[in-house]
């Protein structure tokens, strides 16, 4: 019989144990074997410390959107740690613990003691086994590893692959004893039963003729801002944005591009600004806190009319709030924030290949509309890897900033065209000699306080972005599921889209017709898609981590409709299995209404 | 000093068209006050950018907010007039991405050392290959006269009006511990000096700062005027030397009669040479 493989392995321990290590290793085998893989590593706050490491995987046959709200197995490295996480592993899931740790434990202390009734319980004695095998108990994540492999039946050698791969840069003994630990574990695995309720059966169909990579959607923001030839980019580190960063440091000299740490986010954008003003591919990189310092001077990027992208990861806030946890909670900063009537563009992927295509095509938006362009993420979609499948690299346009009239005597800057997109031009070229300008300002570039040349020009900053829904490349608002009309619709952005498709496939399996939106554009906003989506649906559900419900307000107040509104606040993603009970609510009521009319 | 011959109007003009430096100014007429201490520099960075025969089209005039910032419109060159205290890491900006421009900053007071005082520290240490001119009148001028980090101790404005009591900034001795690779000191009322001076920093690569006591003879009757600053500026030492650190500062501590000339210069990597070397050792192009 076809069995469709899905499960969830969190491995758990402390700080120091190896286990973002081994989930590594673990996801990058499953990929290269051929699964399609996603995986979200919960970190400690603290640097030091012992603090708590969740390394969560999730493995399927065909293409999952997001994490489970449920683990199938847990790995214990740590069991003060991994306690409070018995309760995740669903009825029939395995537990695998050390059956001998270090030191006597006190009571109640050991998982043994936590498991349920209907958890399958492999005490394995990992310190013993990475004793025995490499001569020190460092070892024990290999030996879990291992053990995992050999009771699933894996490819021992895809895992080898992997071991070697990660410790490429450190002494062959490293490699050696992770080695051995893993073949140990591997070993007891093979030996020990495995109940049917946990199987990992091989993938099937065809492989992708593209290479399978593993990638966070920081990495894949970095991708597309190589594969799009950014030249000059200027940031100030802040979690969980800093990553990009730390990437392009390493990528961008190699490619010509230069890339300089300020002194603080006004500065970062400041000098971005001044680089697209200057015709070069500029880009920032921020969260929250970094965004509020921005906004002054996206401003002057909108009226200046400048080119420049700022990715934003956005983390629980307010203020410095939790740095660590996810939050879909700048929005409304995103798409408002700052004086004025400043509109700009605001991209928001769903998944980790969205953020390659967002972070390239904004390039090209900027550039074309002469606009700041923000591409906003979250934590949770920033440091999750997906398997993708890379497409061309040459996909985006390259730069074409060219004016579209030959400058000289009498160039107009911001010439009011039929489109509102006037000719650039840029230092260095003779006859488009400009000074630009926060001011208010005429066709010249001069500065203006009349009234109206304040209305032709403001309604020429904003109409001229209207065209921007039509990019090529990208799908700025797409809708899955059941097609027609149906009783609930889910319409949602960012990260949580992952689960609310989940959701939703769930839903359909009960036989109720269901669809999702998800909405790439948020400013200016698809008002004409969305519109027809929600004409489709009775019942429209809106789910987001935030607590005010900042996409819902934005979306009833350009569609000027009621909406359902879920909003979560907790740090952590939505629950999947929460938003089938919604839907499942929300249809209920629909077929209760319909049944009295 | 009377002139030994009469000089003529018309010949004067005449010489000034010829020279060229017009064509680095653009028909907008200055907004400044009549008398500002402002008039010098467009005055003066037109003559030292024809003199060094720097294409207009490849300078780019960078400001804040403020009088002394709406310069950029006063020139024909690329000009950007940007936030209040924005104008240095805008014009790092505009280097970085492209080394073949003369960029040069233009700020007041209030710009540079109040909003904007965060980035000045970053300029100088990277050695940012531009030229920043900073015009300081101790007092806000855009805003109609309110006190500034530059102003004296007891200077009356509308916002001091019991007279200021905070203790202003030393702004030559701070370019000096930054680390500025360049600095001078020059005065408005002596345009011929600023000139020069304004030519040196154009040509000193890395980062040049330039301090020019201007008076705002709107706002400050009392401090910082023509009268007060013409009995106590002077000229540096005629045996300073401008490659000692020490005797530099030594120079800039005494603020009770300001010293007009080069205080410091030296030569190290900018950061353009910097990123360059990055890129080497990142192995561009492999
Ligand atoms: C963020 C911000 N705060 C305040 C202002 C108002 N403002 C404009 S210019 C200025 C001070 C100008 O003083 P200075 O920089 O010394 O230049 P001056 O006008 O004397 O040449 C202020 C406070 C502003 N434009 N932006
Ligand atoms: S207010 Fe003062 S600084 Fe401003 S233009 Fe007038 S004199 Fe110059």
């Amino acid at each position: 019989m076809a069995y469709d493989t899905d499960i969830q392995i969190s491995i758990c321990g402390s700080a120091g144990d190896g286990t973002i290590a081994v989930g590594d290793i673990f996801k990058r085998a499953m990929a290269h074997i051929g699964y399609r893989v996603i995986a979200f590593d919960q970190y400690p706050a603290e640097i030091r410390g012992f603090g708590k490491c969740i390394a969560r995987t999730r493995v399927a046959t065909s293409r999952v959107y997001s994490m489970k709200g449920y683990s199938d197995v847990l790995v214990s490295l740590n069991d003060l740690h991994a306690i409070p996480h018995v309760g995740e592993v669903r009825n029939y899931g395995a537990l695998i613990y050390d059956s001998a740790p270090m030191s006597a434990v006190a009571e109640g202390a050991h998982i043994s003691g936590h498991l349920k009734p209907g958890h399958i319980p492999y005490a394995l004695p990992m310190r013993e086994v990475s004793e025995l095998a490499t001569g020190a108990n460092r070892s024990r994540n290999f030996v879990a590893l291992g053990f995992v492999a050999g009771l699933y039946q894996l490819p021992q050698d895809a895992f080898h692959h992997a071991i070697a791969a990660k410790f490429e840069s450190k002494a062959a003994a490293v490699t050696k004893s992770a080695l051995a630990a893993f073949d140990s574990g591997f070993e007891a695995g093979a030996a020990s039963y495995q109940f049917d309720d946990v199987r990992i059966d091989a993938p099937r169909g065809r492989k992708s003729t593209h290479e399978a990579r593993m990638m966070t959607g920081n990495g894949a923001i970095v991708q597309g801002c190589l594969d799009a030839g950014i030249e000059t980019f200027f940031g100030y580190p802040i979690t969980p944005a800093t990553g990009i960063m730390e990437h392009l440091a390493v990528e961008m000299p190699r490619h010509g591009g230069r890339l300089v740490q300020t002194e603080d986010e006004i500065a970062a954008i400041s000098a971005a600004i001044g680089a697209g003003y200057a015709g070069s591919r500029a880009a920032t990189a921020t969260s929250g806190p970094g965004l509020s310092l921005m906004t002054e001077m996206m401003g002057l990027g909108v009226m200046a009319e400048v080119p420049v992208v700022i990715f934003v990861s956005q983390r629980g806030g307010p203020s410095t709030g939790l740095p660590t946890k996810t939050e879909q909670s700048d929005l409304n900063l995103a798409v408002w924030g700052g004086h004025g009537d400043a509109r700009r563009i605001v991209l928001a992927p769903t998944n980790v290949e969205g953020c390659r295509r967002c972070a390239g095509r904004a390039f090209e938006i900027a550039e074309q509309f002469q606009v700041p362009v923000i591409v906003l993420v979250d934590l949770y979609l920033s440091n999750r890897y997906e398997t993708v499948f890379l497409q061309d690299e040459n996909e985006f346009l390259p730069k074409n900033w060219k004016p579209a009239t030959t400058p000289g005597a009498g160039y107009r800057r911001y010439e009011l065209t039929t489109d509102g997109v006037s000719p650039r031009c840029i230092p260095g070229e003779a006859g488009g000699i400009h000074t630009a300008t926060g001011l208010e300002h005429d066709e010249y570039g001069n500065p203006s306080d009349n009234s109206g040349t304040h209305s032709l020009m403001t309604q020429k900053r904003h109409e001229k972005l209207q065209a921007a829904i039509k990019h090529p490349g990208i799908n700025f608002t797409k809708r899955f599921g059941d097609s027609g009309k149906v009783e609930v619709g889910l319409l949602t952005w960012g990260s949580s889209f992952g689960e609310a498709l989940e959701a939703m496939l769930l839903a359909q399996q009960e036989g109720i017709r269901c669809a999702a939106m998800k909405v790439v554009m948020l400013s200016p906003f698809p008002v004409r898609s969305v519109l027809r989506f929600y004409k489709d649906c009775q019942q429209i559900l809106v789910p987001e981590l935030n607590y005010t419900g900042q996409f819902a307000k934005l979306l009833t107040s350009e569609i000027a409709l009621p909406v359902t509104r879920i909003s979560h606040a907790t740090g952590a993603p939505l629950d999947v299995a929460n938003l089938v009970e919604a839907i499942r609510r929300a249809a209920r009521k629909h077929r209760r209404r319909h049944n009295a009319a | 000093m009377i002139p030994q011959q009469p000089v003529y109007l018309e010949d004067k003009v005449d010489e000034i068209r010829q020279s060229g430096r017009l064509d680095y100014r653009s028909q907008a007429l200055p907004t400044w006050c009549p008398g500002c201490g402002y008039y010098s520099v467009t005055e003066g960075l037109a003559n030292a950018l024809n003199d060094l025969q720097i294409e207009k089209e490849n300078t780019v005039v960078v400001s804040g907010i403020g009088c002394a910032s709406r310069f950029p419109f006063f020139m024909d060159t690329y000009g950007f007039h940007t936030l209040h205290g924005r104008a240095l890491p805008v014009a790092t900006g505009i280097k970085v991405a492209n080394e073949k421009l003369t960029v040069v900053a233009i700020g007041g007071d209030g710009d540079g050392f109040a909003i904007g005082g965060g980035h000045i520290p970053h300029a100088a240490r990277r050695n940012v290959d531009i030229t920043y001119i900073l015009f300081d009148n101790g007092i806000y001028g855009l805003t109609k006269g309110q006190v500034s980090p530059t102003s004296a101790i007891g200077f009356k404005t509308s916002t001091s009006p019991f007279e200021n009591r905070d203790a202003p900034l030393n702004p030559l001795l701070m370019l000096l511990s930054y680390g500025a690779s360049w600095v001078g000191q020059t005065y408005a009322g002596w345009p011929h000096h600023l000139a020069g001076l304004v030519q040196q920093a154009l040509e000193h690569p890395g980062f040049s700062y330039l301090h020019v006591l201007s008076p705002c003879v709107t706002f400050d009757k009392t401090d910082r005027t023509y009268q007060n600053l013409d009995l106590t500026v002077r000229e540096l030492d005629s045996d300073h030397d401008s490659s000692d650190l020490a005797l530099a500062m030594q120079a800039a501590s005494d603020t009770r009669s300001p010293a007009l000339g080069l205080y410091y210069t030296s030569q190290r990597e900018t950061l353009g040479q910097a990123l360059d070397q990055v890129a080497l050792r990142a192995g561009a192009g492999g």
